[in-house]
């Protein structure tokens, strides 16, 4: 089912390219009117999945992910909408194709064990995977503003010049985008938290909840993550360390994300999958 | 260049002139269009060759010349050619640098001047709402007009491609010089917030930031707090030495908790060390850097010269489409005619057989007769009209003119015949940039 919207994904990607590159208006609105179709039957998978389990699909790594590229579908559009700019286009589109690969090859099956019920749950895993979807546009902005930075520093204005926004721009876009995922990160982490101690006081436990700590490999990263966020933020309001050293750290620090999103979810048994 | 000054129609009154041209018999429809180095007559004319006379004479004599002085200076374009050569004109095609955007303006006000004067009728309406179209094309579509042209303008592009909107930034401008304040100028036209002028004499500051308008002027002492307080500097002092050395700038960076800065170096010497462009968030432009980027801004334009021609000559077809499909008009008003005529005889030849019936009934004979009369030419009207393929359209009506014998002459004198005659003496010196200040101060 996931296939759909990928198709309509790699479509639109093909558009937004052709768009940053001939820049011909009818070929931009064309992106943007495949992007919606991508994200509306998008929404009906999820809907459908959500209907069929009870809740929202984010239990298993791969519905995770394609409720993630929804997110982040629906945050870039949201961008898109607001500031009338559709260059970012051109390279969250690559991102929202390749991990939609994962759900439209591996299904995954939603079985939601009996202590993931409730309300805390949901809310940890939701507002992660949307800190997780702005991060993700933090990153595609932060690169974006190093290509211009170098074409400008360099006195060479060519290709990037003539089609993204100003500088101050995505630096304004991504400080904005860090501090949402900030914000997101934290609410995910601290409900997180507090679900993790219920679960544990509520006896005869799984044993997954006992082995949560911070030798936990996702935990840890989400960790990590959160120090980095914060050191960003904190960075470019106090430090005046705006440009292109916040445009680097999101980029490292959205590396760190990916990182606990595909690879940790897949390859380490031992994190808190359920 | 002489006469180039003579013929501008604007000094004389554009309104006079369309009116005084439209007085003459065989013009039809006029529009003139008169810039800094362009004078063209646009006119839709009864015949080609009278109409070039009449336009010519017209233009010799409302500006006190004579035909022979005129003469060698026109250029003449007629039908599909004049709308091609509009078109190029819209598009930014004909310019001195092409695909500036002034033009297009231009060519606008040239019509509603006509419209105004009500000189401009349907052939003329349609022939320049096509060629904004064009223009607009070529400007959505290629990147003809994209990237500065001027040193002024690219400074202008760089800064807002670094901070975004203008508004609310401050703008130091070292050194009292023409060239400074000329891009201190843009920049505020631009929206900059605050412009401060720094020299060696205030008095001499004092006078500049009285003639940029709205800004104010700083002893040589303030320098320093000037620059943190700066986010574009444009330096242009006659200094033999730099004087922003990299220490200086970077001493600066701090107290400005290191918000970007943008400095435009047009001096010669420099003023500004090279080396002050290394500080991470410093871009250091200087005049040949500005130089360059418009070299490469016009090649680049040059390169999309092809890609506008081919949209002009799209709507090129499109026009003359519409253009041909006027064509069959006399034809079918001279067929309308002919019908008509045809059923006017018939019933004078019938009069005396008819004489027996009341006024009534013969009032409703009359009736049906026109009405089977309209009946007959709906269709073949109809299917005339919507032939748009010129061909086509001048087979049929020659055939509809055979058949049914038409008048030849009605046909001709329907004709839409656009012809147009410019002069244009193409100046030799002077050139034209995008903006109207620079091109006065570049003459």
């Amino acid at each position: 089912m996931n296939a759909v919207p990928l198709a309509l994904y790699a479509v639109a990607l093909v558009a937004y390219l052709w768009h940053f590159v001939r820049r011909q208006p009818a070929v931009g609105r064309t992106a943007t009117t495949m992007l919606v179709a991508g994200v509306l039957a998008h929404t009906f998978v999820v809907g459908m999945q959500t209907m069929d389990a009870g809740h929202v699909p984010v239990i298993d790594a791969s519905s995770a992910i394609s409720t993630f590229v929804w997110l982040l579908a629906l945050s870039y559009l949201y961008l898109e909408m607001t500031t009338d700019e559709r260059a970012m286009g051109a390279f969250i589109l690559p991102l929202l194709v390749a991990l939609q690969c994962i759900p439209a090859i591996d299904p995954g099956i939603e079985d939601r064990a009996e202590m993931l019920r409730g309300p805390l749950f949901g809310i940890h895993v939701s507002s992660l995977l949307f800190a997780y979807a702005s991060f993700a546009l933090a990153c595609v902005i932060g690169v974006t503003y190093v290509l211009l930075f170098k074409e400008i520093k360099a006195k060479h204005l060519g290709f990037f010049y003539s089609r993204l926004p100003s500088l101050q721009v995505l630096d304004t876009m991504n400080q904005r985008a860090i501090a949402f995922g900030w914000v997101f990160l934290t609410i995910g982490m601290v409900v997180g938290a507090i679900w993790a101690n219920q679960a544990r006081g509520d006896s005869a436990v799984d044993p997954r909840v006992q082995a949560m700590s911070l030798q936990d490999p996702k935990i840890a990263v989400a960790l990590v993550c959160w120090a980095v966020y914060s050191f960003e933020a904190f960075a470019a309001r106090r430090l005046g360390w705006g440009g292109r050293r916040t445009a680097y750290l999101s980029a490292v620090g959205f590396a760190i994300v990916l990182l606990n999103l595909v690879p940790i979810s897949y390859l380490l048994p031992n994190s808190h999958n359920f | 260049m002489e006469v180039r000054e003579r013929l501008d129609f604007q000094a004389r009154g554009i309104d006079a002139a369309l009116r005084t041209l439209t007085s003459r018999a065989s013009v039809r429809e006029a529009v003139v269009l008169s810039t800094c180095n362009r004078a063209e007559v646009y006119a839709v004319c009864e015949t080609t060759e009278g109409g070039s006379q009449e336009i010519v004479s017209f233009v010799a004599r409302f500006h006190e010349l004579d035909v022979s002085e005129v003469l060698p200076h026109v250029y003449e374009r007629t039908d599909l050619d004049a709308a091609r050569h509009l078109f190029r004109v819209a598009a930014g095609l004909d310019s001195l640098v092409v695909g500036e955007p002034q033009i297009l303006g231009q060519v606008k006000g040239a019509h509603a001047a006509g419209n105004s004067a009500q000189t401009v009728g349907p052939v003329l309406n349609r022939l320049f709402h096509s060629s904004f179209g064009a223009g607009k094309r070529v400007r959505s579509e290629t990147a003809l007009g994209a990237g500065a042209v001027s040193v002024s303008f690219a400074a202008v592009s760089l800064a807002r491609k670094i901070f975004g909107d203008l508004t609310g930034r401050t703008v130091l401008v070292v050194g009292a010089g023409e060239m400074g304040k000329l891009t201190a100028q843009h920049m505020r036209s631009q929206g900059a917030h605050r412009v401060t002028i720094v020299s060696r004499t205030l008095a001499r500051a004092a006078r500049t930031a009285q003639a940029i308008g709205g800004a104010s002027a700083a002893p040589w002492d303030a320098l320093d707090s000037a620059l943190s307080a700066s986010d574009i500097v444009i330096t242009a002092t006659g200094a033999a030495a730099p004087i922003l050395t990299k220490a200086r700038i970077e001493a600066t960076m701090r107290s400005r908790r290191n918000r970007p800065l943008f400095i435009i170096d047009i001096a010669m010497p420099r003023d500004v060390e090279p080396a002050a462009g290394e500080i991470e968030q410093v871009f250091l432009y200087n005049i040949d850097d500005l130089r360059a980027t418009i070299a490469e801004n016009l090649a680049r334009r040059t390169s999309e010269i092809a890609r506008a021609e081919t949209i002009v000559s799209e709507e090129i077809d499109k026009f003359g489409g519409w253009l041909r499909s006027r064509g069959v008009i006399p034809t079918v008003v001279a067929l309308r005619q002919r019908f008509e005529s045809i059923r006017r005889s018939e019933l004078q030849r019938l009069d005396f057989k008819l004489s027996g019936l009341s006024p009534d009934a013969r009032a409703r004979l009359d009736e049906i007769t026109r009405l089977l009369v309209e009946k007959l030419l709906l269709t073949p009207t109809e299917q005339l009209k919507a032939l748009t393929d010129g061909d086509a359209a001048g087979a049929h009506a020659e055939v509809l003119t055979r058949l049914f014998a038409l008048q030849a002459n009605s046909a001709v004198s329907e004709g839409a015949g656009v012809a147009e005659d410019a002069v244009t003496p193409r100046p030799t010196a002077g050139r034209v940039e995008p903006f109207p200040s620079a091109a006065r101060s570049s003459r």
